[in-house]
């Protein structure tokens, strides 16, 4: 039964280090595969509005650094516009950025699922994956384009693979035509957007190059990303995922090394008398070491084998987010053999701890173990513990629990492990539970409120805002609303250097966001930076920043720094006057009344401010998240699946070896008359105290050290703070609850051993 | 005549292999009164061990029956016997079998305490008195390790006796002890018979054989011989003359 359990162990842990550096080895090799199938851009700035392509051509050929240059132009249809697959309702609520795009000639290519570069007929579109996973779209299925009098359809020929834009976090997505098909969809929507773009002779100059280009005077109403942030964007979830797996086999590994412990020891005092008889023969500690080491070594190594031809088998699961995204990968020796010596290690470890524990054996002479014949030291006696201060406790469960505190080095390992199935389930839990709650918003550098409509750009854009802003003012159903302006704004280096930043101005008041330090700018000299930006300024609360406004250069003072998903984690606020030229975005944000239907709302703002992007707060969310909410519920159901599978598999080793161990007490209790019934409540007491005492540490240990974890992994996003959101419900009744039915049940399945023992047998040994 | 304890063609066998099986006890019939001081002797191997946790619903029987006052012992549930052997039995050990972990007083009063005879303070009390009784109440919060293997034997007997029973199993209760203390735990159980405790003892030893009033002889599972050596009375030379009599009968049966 321990060999068996030890042996699932170290397949498990085996498995699940194979399959994550598996992932790890696929992800790299399929975003490198991608980015040199696709020849992605090492530096893309966006433009909206005009551009002197001559100028750029001019520019890009007497820089140095500059390998190739391509100016890309993109026709922005808005959501409403759009219709995929069978919907009949258009994206109106998007908050994806649509653009149309044909086939770019030298870099930058779209892909297909082969990683070929895509070629569509008239007619035909090539879909981003994105859709094709959220709405289930095939191929032959249509897109329509229809827009007061324009309708056309596009029959879906291909899926895109997109290097810049694939990962649902990044909010733009670009659907690929034939150049006939964007002349025409290009004289309807006039709203062009560029991607200017760049391949660098060296890439590892990308922040140069970039500086370079923000002091050129060139086009950049919009953003500007590097290829490090697509790698980074691209590969972060499944990164995430690979990295999980494999802090998850460690976490078995240990345990599956404590239980070899327990084990061993406990095989040890049983055959201590027969240790003893071989040392008296004169056996060597050696041999006999051997005796005990063969069968582990057996277990590491055919363990570890089975756990990677399993992983053989899992691989295609775990990666298959990769394979649909990025593509596959040609698998190099590296990749075959990483996976192969990570599961070997684990094989390896099993032995490496069995020997050291073996080392016991020297503590041993014969003399002792002839004559002990038990290795433990004596309990202890607990005065305090006494029975007949055992107060309103029944005897059985007093007995239980005065064992577990007396021999608290042995039940310390079960323990232990309830700890673990605790931690694993509720971090993820109390995850999920943040971030699908309303609150998630401010780790999107947004202050909560019940709506948000956002103005994209567009030559009239400002007029739309001004008349959006009067229909608010005048609406009897807002309750309060805040205008917000993105806009372009030079920051000048302390090297004298020039980048641009954009920055958020408004009032900041009005929906209030939560700051990881300091507080929202309110004087006219005051900044806030998102997280992101601040550790790559290296600026912190207090410290100046150099920025030109309206011509001039203002010296401005970090008021505070929040966190910030969106827009790559770069993002900052201040209370400026902006310039109107370098306007990005305009939005405001808004709570109805009380008891004004947040939905007829999002509505009739949609319809009157068309196409204007009108979003709730939830909406919002979940169009941004949802990819990664439906990942984190899949994580959830597993971890929750795991510790339970855990915390049963442990308990039943566990109560099997100790019911072994304290097969002579029992047979004293039931020759007293203690029935089968009175030994189960005790061991059923024990199991649940532990199980009690490891739920409530796990608990404090997820709500600190969980939260910190799962906060240095979103730091990589621009959350570094994460605080959890708990549903106190989920997390302290409904999970302990299942993890004390798998205990219990397990429990009273463990011991049913005890009905076989043979009472006279063990009283006459 | 009043009988407590009585079996009628107990057999028990243990399956050692496929086709062998071992018949330990063969067809045993047995008659104990109430208030009776038994001792069963015989060779090792003979089934006096099996005979006494057979008959005493440790160890279920082959076939056969067995009659504690009256109960068929086959007809038992397991939860029945174990209150039975916690209400009515007590059993006293030639390793004694304390729990290790609980101190001297805990171990005699946790029978009582499961039993719930009567409520904890008057189980309280009563061990108190036994353990005054066998002169051990000064131990009581000491650990089992902190108690030499007469005093222990003491302990186990104050266990056996907490919820009055109305039988106590000895199984060589003096095996692990020197003569000394052999000789007064024999007393002991003989002031405990006097009291109106039935008492029926597996032993080797003719020295404590000879102070029970009647002593019954195995053989290869069976009862082969009984002899009856009347109350012991403890005066003057009383003692040697029932272990030469009882020596004598014994080589008799090839003991």
């Amino acid at each position: 039964m321990v060999a068996v359990v030890v042996f699932a162990f170290v397949v498990l842990s085996a498995l699940l280090v194979a399959s994550g550096s598996n992932l790890i080895m696929e992800l790299s090799g399929a975003l490198d595969a991608l980015f040199e199938a696709s020849r992605a851009p090492h530096f893309v700035q966006m433009h909206a509005g005009e551009i002197d392509r001559t100028e750029i051509d001019e520019w890009a050929a007497a820089n140095e650094m500059v390998e190739e240059q391509q100016t890309m132009e993109m026709v922005t249809v808005d959501g409403s516009a759009l219709y995929v697959g069978s919907a009949e309702t258009p994206e109106t609520n998007t908050i994806m950025d649509v653009s149309f795009v044909s086939q770019n000639p030298q870099f930058d290519f779209l892909l297909d699922l082969d990683n070929q570069v895509i070629e569509v007929a008239p007619g035909e579109v090539a879909v981003p994956i994105y859709y094709r996973e959220r709405d289930g779209l095939r191929l032959g299925d249509t897109i329509r384009v229809a827009d007061g009098g324009f309708d056309r359809s596009f029959r879906v020929a291909a899926f895109v693979r997109d290097a810049q834009m694939n990962p649902a976090i990044v909010h733009s997505k670009r659907f690929l035509v034939h150049e006939k098909d964007l002349s025409a969809l290009h004289e309807h929507f006039a709203e062009t957007e560029y991607l200017i773009e760049f391949r660098l002779r060296d890439p590892g100059q990308a922040g140069a190059f970039g500086e370079a280009y923000a002091s050129s005077g060139l086009p950049k109403k919009g953003t500007s990303v590097d290829r490090n942030l697509f790698m980074t964007l691209n590969g972060l979830s499944d990164g995430i995922v690979a990295g999980v797996v494999i802090v998850l086999s460690l976490l078995l590994m240990v345990i599956a090394i404590l239980c070899l412990r327990f084990t061993i020891l406990a095989t040890m005092e049983e055959d201590v008398k027969e240790i003893g008889v071989m040392k008296a023969i004169g056996v060597g500690r050696r041999d006999i070491g051997r005796i005990y080491l063969t069968k582990y070594v057996v277990i590491g190594v055919v363990g570890s084998t089975a756990g990677y031809l399993a992983s053989l088998y899992l691989n295609p699961l775990l990666s298959a987010n990769v394979m649909l995204y990025m593509g596959q990968a040609h698998k190099g020796i590296l990749g075959w053999a990483v996976p192969m010596l990570a599961a070997g290690g684990m094989g390896l470890m099993v032995v490496i701890s069995c020997a050291i524990i073996l080392r016991r054996l020297r503590q041993i002479t014969a003399v002792e173990a002839l004559h002990s014949g038990d290795l433990r030291r004596p309990a202890g006696h607990l005065q305090v513990l006494s029975l007949r201060n055992s107060g309103p406790f029944g005897v059985n469960v007093f007995l239980g629990l005065r064992d577990v505190l007396q021999r608290y080095r042995l039940f310390g390992l079960l323990c232990f492990v309830f700890l673990f199935c605790a931690f694993v389930i509720i971090v993820p839990v109390h995850f999920l539970t943040t971030i699908q709650s309303p609150s998630f918003i401010s780790y999107m550098g947004i202050g909560q409120s019940d709506m948000r409509i956002d103005l994209r750009q567009s030559d009239d854009m400002a007029q739309r805002f001004e008349r959006l802003l009067a229909y608010v003012e005048s609406d009897p159903d807002v309750d309060k609303y805040s205008p917000l302006v993105t806009a372009q704004f030079t920051m000048v280096g302390d090297d004298g250097a020039e980048e641009t930043l954009s920055i958020q101005t408004g009032d900041f008041s009005i929906f209030p966001l939560d700051y990881v330090e300091g507080k929202a700018p309110e004087l006219r000299n005051e900044m806030a930076l998102s997280s992101l930006n601040a550790r790559e300024m290296d600026k912190g609360v207090g410290h100046r920043l150099v920025l030109i406004v309206d011509g001039q250069k203002r010296e401005m003072r970090v008021s505070g720094i929040y966190q910030d998903v969106t827009n790559g984690g770069r993002t900052a606020k201040a209370v400026l006057p902006y310039d109107p030229e370098k306007v990005l975005w305009r939005a405001v944000s808004l709570d109805v009344t009380e008891g004004s239907s947040i939905d007829a709302k999002v509505q009739e703002y949609a319809e009157t401010f068309h196409p204007a992007r009108v979003t709730d707060l939830e909406g919002y969310l979940s169009q941004t998240l949802g990819n990664t909410i439906a990942q984190l519920r899949k994580v959830t159901v597993v971890a929750v699946g795991v510790g339970l599978c855990v915390a049963a598999l442990i308990t039943s080793l566990f109560l099997t070896m100790l019911i072994s161990k304290d097969s002579s007490q029992i047979a004293i209790m039931r020759s007293m008359g203690f029935s089968l019934r009175d030994i189960r409540v005790q061991y059923l007491s024990r199991a649940l105290l532990l199980l009690g005492l490891g739920i409530a540490l796990g608990t404090v240990f997820s709500n600190t050290l969980g939260q910190r974890l799962v906060s240095s992994l979103w730091a990589l996003m621009g959350a570094s703070q994460i605080r959890f959101v708990i549903d106190p419900i989920r997390a302290y009744v409904l999970l302990p609850s299942f993890l004390m039915l798998a205990v219990s049940l397990t429990t009273l399945l463990s011991i049913r051993g005890i009905k076989e023992t043979n009472i006279a047998e063990m009283i006459v040994e | 005549m009043n009988v407590l304890l009585k079996s009628r063609g107990l057999n028990k066998s243990f399956v050692l292999g496929k086709d062998n099986v071992q018949r330990v006890l063969k067809d045993v019939d047995l008659q104990i009164r109430r208030g009776e001081f038994v001792s069963v002797m015989g060779p090792s191997g003979s089934g006096k061990s099996t005979l006494l946790y057979t008959i005493s619903g440790m160890d279920r029987m082959t076939s056969g029956s067995v009659k504690l006052d009256g109960s068929e012992l086959a007809d038992l549930s397991e939860e029945a016997l174990s209150d039975l052997r916690l209400t009515d039995m007590g059993f006293v050990f030639q390793h004694i079998h304390l729990l290790k972990n609980l101190s001297i007083f805990d171990n005699v009063v946790l029978p009582g305490y499961l039993a719930r005879n009567g409520g904890r303070k008057a189980v309280n009390q009563r061990a108190t008195a036994l353990m005054e009784k066998v002169g051990i109440d000064e131990l009581a919060d000491n650990d089992v390790t902190q108690a030499s293997g007469g005093q222990l034997q003491r302990v186990g007997i104050c266990r056996a006796l907490i919820n009055n029973p109305s039988i106590v199993f000895g199984d060589e209760p003096t095996g692990a002890l020197n003569s000394k203390a052999a000789g007064e735990i024999m007393d002991l159980l003989a002031d405990i018979n006097r009291s109106g405790t039935t008492i029926l003892l597996v032993t080797h030893n003719v020295k404590v054989a000879a102070r029970t009033e009647r002593v019954l002889f195995m053989l290869d599972g069976r009862i082969v011989a009984e002899r009856r050596l009347g109350a012991y009375v403890g005066n003057g030379r009383e003692g040697s003359r029932r272990e030469e009599a009882l020596s004598a009968w014994l080589l008799e049966q090839g003991f």
